[in-house]
């Protein structure tokens, strides 16, 4: 699991897409930080974090995408699966690289609490409750593209679904409001990963939360290792 | 040691092979021979975990595949048709990433590698990015990444596919090396590649195997030493007629009329009689001298029309008498 994980993460890093991805996201985010924060003088972080967002709807996809994708075409998987390693820990492996990228990524707005505590007067809870959101967040998208990557040999066809899949996740609550029907705009906000991201910001640690996003997670972690075991029957 | 037994696998509909059941003991170097498309790398990619098969067991070392695979695949060392390399890395990285994936120890991982580098002559590459790596070494880098964790079943798919003659000779010679403490598995349709390398070899043929012999055994019984090519020199006619004398010989025929006044012809004899001898008395009696003598050597392609037409014709007849 550890090797798979660090073979991953130098990947991207050996590759243009990681440094494309970071470059991406440290810009558009400190963009937001600059006009919320430094120019509009707000001490909390959350109108930065709610505005990544979107930003992660075209993220995700951007590091998800290889995932196994690109093992499936450029048939290394076999040197995968027929190594001594279980299916789950080749997933487990998958999906820390990518976390980590967005570790890294995270770490370096961590600058941004700082900047804010020096110059004012941030309640504490909102810093933690972003980032914990935020990663929380992000462990639930990574591995719904995780999935999606594993589906399909073609990196451009997991990143276009994983961006539709996304994107669905992210429109779900506003499509949910718009319903008349209660049921269906319940299932709706039950399904927007995004809608549940705000109580963090407002300070409230829902264990509620924390298990409905850690459970998604595990679930496709999950059925990521079934697809990759089931190609063996195929 | 591999036992297999029963083994079947279906694409969906499609038969891909068939109730295939042969043991392979260790420390014997044996090939898988057949057309493309024959079920050689199936058989090969349920034998190393990365397919399941619909029914039948294949066991490593008395460990099933399928109940015991983490175990299981500790024992096997594949490298696949196509080397699952990571062209971004170099040969170094990659090898170290195979280790690490199979669980070598750190501490004996450095020397590890070292020595299987030198084992296939990698050592040389170690620093290249695998992408800018000739494919002849990129076979080799695929074949030093089966040889980590010191697996003691190999299991190659078509090694020498692609490369060029003094590469597949390198190659072999490796195999062979290595063939000496291991047991080897290796696929091939070309017929010259197995009888230089393996004890024994398993003819596949639309996922069943046909033959399972030693390469001369086999090589023996289907062409055999009576289909002759032989070099003449004399006048045409009264060197068939010389020839057609001859007891045992069955069949004589034209090859090829050459300028110098020789000719070549091919002979065919009664399998029990060796025609050699009498051959040779009786044109030298004539005063023909033979200048040249080959057995020919059938074509893989004749190999299989031979086996596999036998083959039909057996079910046939089996069927025929069943109908009786």
């Amino acid at each position: 699991m550890i090797a798979i994980m660090k073979r991953d993460l130098r990947s991207f890093f050996t590759s243009p897409i990681g440094y494309v991805f970071l470059a991406v996201f440290l810009l558009v985010s400190n963009y937001f930080f600059f006009g919320y924060n430094v120019s509009g003088g707000a001490s909390s972080l959350s109108y930065v974090f709610s505005s990544m967002l979107l930003i992660l709807v075209f993220l995700i996809p951007l590091v998800t995408m290889r995932l196994m994708s690109e093992e499936m075409k450029q048939r290394t998987d076999q040197m995968l699966l027929t190594a001594p390693v279980r299916v789950i820990d080749i997933v487990l492996g998958k999906y820390l690289a990518a976390m980590m990228v967005f570790v890294i990524a995270l770490a370096c707005t961590l600058i941004w609490p700082l900047i804010v505590t020096m110059f004012g007067d941030p309640a504490v809870f909102d810093i933690v409750g972003n980032y914990v959101a935020m990663f929380l967040l992000i462990g639930c998208l990574v591995s719904v593209g995780l999935f999606i990557s594993s589906l399909t040999e073609s990196q451009i066809i997991a990143a276009i679904f994983s961006f539709v899949a996304m994107l669905a996740l992210f429109m779900f609550s506003s499509i949910a409001s718009a319903v008349d029907n209660v049921v269906v705009s319940a299932v709706l906000n039950w399904l927007s990963v995004f809608s549940r991201y705000s109580s963090f910001t407002a300070g409230v640690f829902s264990l509620a939360d924390i298990v409905y996003y850690l459970s998604v997670s595990v679930v496709f972690l999950f059925l990521t290792a079934r697809v990759i075991e089931k190609k063996r029957w195929a | 040691m591999i036992e297999v037994s029963g083994l079947t696998k279906y694409y969906g509909n499609k038969k891909a092979v068939e109730d295939l059941n042969f043991t392979i003991s260790s420390g014997e170097v044996v090939g898988f021979l057949g057309p493309n498309g024959a079920g050689k790398s199936t058989t090969m990619n349920i034998l190393t975990g990365y397919l399941s098969a619909t029914s039948g067991t294949a066991k490593i070392d008395g460990m099933d595949i399928l109940d015991d695979p983490i175990e299981a695949k500790r024992h096997i060392g594949y490298m696949p048709e196509q080397p699952p390399l990571y062209l971004d890395m170099t040969v170094e990285e990659y090898l170290n990433f195979a280790a690490e994936l199979k669980g070598v120890k750190s501490s004996s991982k450095r020397k590890h590698i070292a020595e299987i580098c030198e084992n296939v002559s990698i050592t040389h590459v170690k620093g290249r990015v695998i992408k800018n790596l000739s494919k002849g070494y990129k076979q080799r880098v695929g074949l030093a990444m089966a040889l980590i964790g010191d697996p003691d079943t190999l299991i190659l798919d078509e090694p020498t596919v692609g490369l060029d003659p003094i590469q597949i000779i390198e190659i072999r010679n490796v195999i062979k090396e290595l063939g000496r403490q291991r047991t080897v598995v290796l696929s091939s349709h070309i017929l010259s590649e197995v009888q230089a390398i393996c004890e024994r070899v398993l003819v596949i043929n639309n996922g069943t195997i046909v033959a399972n012999d030693t390469p001369e055994k086999l090589s023996a019984n289907i062409s055999g030493e009576h289909k002759m090519n032989v070099q003449i020199a004399g006048p045409q006619s009264s060197v068939m007629s010389v020839l057609r004398s001859v007891d045992g010989m069955t069949s004589v025929a034209l090859r090829r009329d050459n300028e110098d006044g020789t000719a070549n012809f091919v002979i065919e004899s009664d399998p029990n009689v060796d025609i050699r001898k009498p051959m040779f008395f009786a044109l030298a009696k004539a005063g023909y001298p033979i200048l040249s003598l080959q057995p020919l050597d059938m074509s893989l392609e004749d190999i299989f029309l031979r086996l596999t037409v036998e083959e039909d014709t057996a079910s046939r007849g089996a069927r025929k008498k069943v109908a009786k």
